[in-house]
């Protein structure tokens, strides 16, 4: 019985910082309290954002603001053509030890750090990419045949712009999918905009407080998979990413646009960052098991980046988010 | 097991087994409602489906073959029980504590996080009254059942089947008492409008035993030894006797109908008071008359005398003979198709549907050979068919008091009949006058037997068809 009480405590705590969180955040932060939430959520997750939006948004201040408060370091690349590996991961120089011997020490990059930001992803070269999602994937770097852990929690918030396209690499496919979440910020309304102006313009910039430290991630993290998901829960999300495949046969409830513009649906890394992040929720809103409006809130930020479209969706102009809408429509929660 | 895990489970299965009672009168209702429908759309074909079974017996016959479908395919599936979890997670906005909380129930471990879900579902479950947060939900099915259950009823005293399958195919012993009654009753209705003793005698006699067979119900086999005995009955009934049979074999019915409209012309003409002015006289007077009633002057020829040298007397007791004869000999065929009529409806009775009812119309007694004249007998016989043609072919019927109607206009539907093609002379008539004042003469003499004619206006109607023949006669 001690344990449940354990348990119930650590949830309580979990859904207190993240409150605590988003009040600190609200006091830098305009708007954008849902995709503060996401990016939250992926840090608890262990995974990596893909921020897209068009410049001046404050995907910088969200990243930076975000390390503030949690206590972790922080770094930013702006990525640019010309940007080699090396420069993010780091390298060897050649430099004088203590006994006047010449060794060859390794410089760290800016990946060493608890949250990168990776600027305009898109406009360095697809070796830098590479070099930059191993990273990711693997959370340590190799420099000169040695392997260099990076930190933990390690998260990276990559941003790229939607419409300036020329001179960029787009990312592949099988990169994209290397991202827990894309998220997309949405321009500020009117109300946000005056805020905006208020907040940034007038007074001296606020003081962000220290709310959660990075052990306090790590153990929310080990909080996160705990959380119970019924088999009734998790069918439904199998069943939504499966019928985001339009050739798959048991995806009979698969969405009349699914079948007409996709060309590949979901990958399995699709289902698992639904469900992780679903109950990343489920933990942050201090309840102990999954729900269908977890899967339901969570499945446009994990699958949006994950459908690989036809020619056709491209021509008509049908995207990913109109898709996977009316397929939340066309699956129902329960068979 | 902790007391919460057993209240937990207390309450699902007081849920789920509400949810089962309320498939279970859904099932009821619904096979109540697809039972009902099956029974008014086979309604009509009662007595074609089920010629042995009592109509009653057809909805729970429906029933009974729906129920193990139905009941197979509405049964209780463990995803039924999920679905009634997850309503209750939404009723009660447990956020699928409950439906978590029911799969974790069924392992035999549970970490501390599941038992924190079984405890918080436990705190918001334990109060749940299922019968009350879920209550039954009326369907289309449930409002039609008695609705549908009423017209049935209702459908079923007003015996729609039975009054529909007279039109088609076998009909049960019902219908075929119906018809039998309204036959009776044309055949009464004739025999005395034509005063054939024997037939309306026989007319009666089938008016009893269809109403037995009506008020009774009578299976269809007791019914049909019934009719058979009586068919026997008329067959020996309509065998000719001696003196029926010079007539029987040379007279075609019109023939006698005529006959005896023209005995009873010359029997008035008997009774004239100037008939008494003398033999000499009366002679005469009978001569002229005779050369207007053909069928009567066949018959004296017959007798080889032409009535001269009879005395009034004589006449008048040959004239009664002959009316007698006529009579009987038209009662006997009366008696024959209303034998013809029996033998049909057992025929129908049996699912003789290649013998069609129409077919029967032209059955009447064959005209005897050497007849110039091809008629039908009159279709009263059974399975008369609207639009059929009937009776007199070549002469519209007189009907006093009412419009002249030609009958018997040919309708779809199968029929047999004669047809004669011949190039008539130029200028001539196909009937005789004689036979046209001869068959108007017969008709007003009908007529005039009937309260439709004034008292007063009868003589002067004899009169004027008297005066019609005699004229003619001079002519």
């Amino acid at each position: 019985m001690e344990a449940v009480t354990e348990v119930e405590e650590r949830m309580q705590s979990a859904r207190r910082a993240f409150d605590a969180l988003k009040a600190e955040m609200a006091r830098v932060i305009v708007g954008h309290e849902e995709l503060i939430e996401q990016v939250f959520i992926a840090l608890v997750c262990g995974g990596h954002c893909l921020l897209e939006g068009v410049p001046g948004l404050g995907k910088t201040l969200i990243v930076r603001s975000l390390g503030e408060i949690l206590s972790l370091t922080f770094s930013r690349v702006q990525f640019t053509p010309d940007l080699m590996p090396a420069d993010i991961t780091g390298t060897n120089v050649l430099t004088d030890d203590p006994s006047g011997k010449r060794v060859f020490d390794f410089q760290r990059g800016p990946l060493f750090a608890h949250i990168v930001l990776a600027d305009e992803i898109n406009r360095a070269t697809p070796k830098t990419q590479s070099a930059l999602l191993e990273a990711m994937q693997e959370q340590s770097v190799t420099v000169g045949g040695r392997l260099h852990r990076l930190e933990n929690p390690f998260m990276v918030l990559a941003t790229q712009n939607p419409i300036e396209m020329e001179g960029t690499y787009p990312l592949p496919e099988a990169q994209i999918d290397r991202f827990f979440f894309k998220l997309l910020l949405q321009y500020p309304s009117r109300e946000e905009l005056a805020r905006i102006a208020d907040l940034t313009t007038a007074g001296q910039p606020a003081t962000l407080r220290e709310v959660l430290d990075a052990s306090g991630i790590l153990r929310m993290r080990q909080c996160v998979r705990e959380v119970p998901l019924a088999e009734l829960v998790k069918d439904y999300a199998v069943r939504l990413v499966l019928s985001t495949h339009p050739q798959s046969e048991s995806a009979n409830g698969a969405a009349s646009l699914a079948k007409k513009f996709v060309l590949y649906g979901s990958s399995p890394r699709g289902l698992q960052s639904m469900i992780l992040a679903a109950k990343a929720r489920a933990l942050l809103s201090g309840r102990p098991n999954v729900s269908f409006a977890d899967l339901r809130a969570m499945l446009l930020p994990s699958l949006r980046h994950r459908l690989i479209l036809n020619l056709e969706a491209d021509a008509e102009g049908v995207g990913s988010e109109k898709i996977l809408t009316e397929l939340l429509e066309a699956v129902p929660e329960v068979p | 097991m902790t007391q919460e895990t057993e209240i937990l489970q207390q309450k699902f299965a007081q849920l789920l087994g509400w949810e089962k009672t309320k498939r279970r009168e859904r099932i009821f209702t619904a096979l109540c409602c697809y039972s009902l429908i099956g029974a008014l759309v086979v309604l009509p074909f009662h007595a074609q489906l089920l010629a042995a079974v009592g109509r009653v017996w057809v909805l729970p016959a429906i029933f009974l073959v729906l129920a193990p479908w139905l009941i197979f395919e509405k049964r209780w599936r463990a995803q039924d029980s999920a679905r009634a979890l997850a309503e209750l997670d939404k009723a009660l906005g447990l956020d699928e504590r409950a439906i978590t909380a029911w799969e974790i129930l069924g392992r035999r471990q549970a970490s501390a996080a599941e038992t924190l879900v079984i405890r918080q579902a436990t705190e918001r479950i334990s109060a749940l009254e299922p019968r009350t947060l879920f209550q039954r939900q009326w369907s289309w099915r449930d409002y039609l059942v008695l609705p549908l259950f009423a017209l049935w009823l209702v459908l079923l005293w007003l015996e729609v089947g039975v009054s529909v399958d007279r039109h088609i195919g076998n009909p049960t012993a019902q219908a075929l008492a119906r018809q039998l009654r309204e036959y009776s009753r044309e055949l009464q209705e004739k025999a005395q409008r034509e005063k054939l003793s024997d037939s309306l005698q026989a007319g009666r006699e089938l008016e009893k035993a269809a109403q037995r067979g009506i008020n009774e119900k009578t299976s269809d086999e007791k019914f049909k030894n019934d009719l058979a005995g009586l068919a026997k009955k008329l067959e020996v009934l309509g065998k000719p006797s001696a003196e029926q049979l010079s007539l029987s074999l040379t007279e075609s019915q019109q023939n006698l109908k005529d006959l005896r409209a023209e005995l009873e012309a010359a029997r008035d003409l008997l009774s004239f008071p100037d008939a008494a002015k003398g033999a000499r006289d009366l002679e005469q007077q009978w001569l002229d008359h005779l050369a207007m009633l053909p069928q009567l002057k066949r018959q004296l020829d017959q007798e080889n005398q032409l009535g001269q040298g009879f005395r009034q007397n004589e006449l008048r007791s040959f004239l009664d003979k002959l009316d007698k004869q006529a009579t009987s000999e038209l009662d006997r065929r009366t008696l024959l198709e209303a034998q013809q009529f029996l033998d049909q409806l057992m025929k129908q009775g049996q699912g003789d549907k290649g013998e069609s009812n129409a077919r029967v119309v032209g059955q009447g007694e064959q005209d005897a050979p050497g007849d110039t004249e091809k008629e039908k007998s009159r279709g009263d016989l059974p399975g008369k068919e609207s639009g059929k043609k009937e009776g007199y072919g070549s002469m519209p019927e007189f009907q006093g008091g009412a419009e002249t109607h030609v009958k018997g206009m040919l309708d779809e539907g199968q029929s047999s009949g004669l047809v004669f093609k011949g190039k008539p002379l130029a200028g001539k008539s196909e009937v005789s006058q004689d036979e046209v004042i001869a068959s108007y003469r017969r008709q007003a003499e009908a007529e005039l037997n009937t309260e439709r004619v004034p008292e007063a206006l009868k003589e002067t109607i004899k009169n004027y068809f008297m005066s019609l023949g005699m004229g003619e006669g001079k002519r």
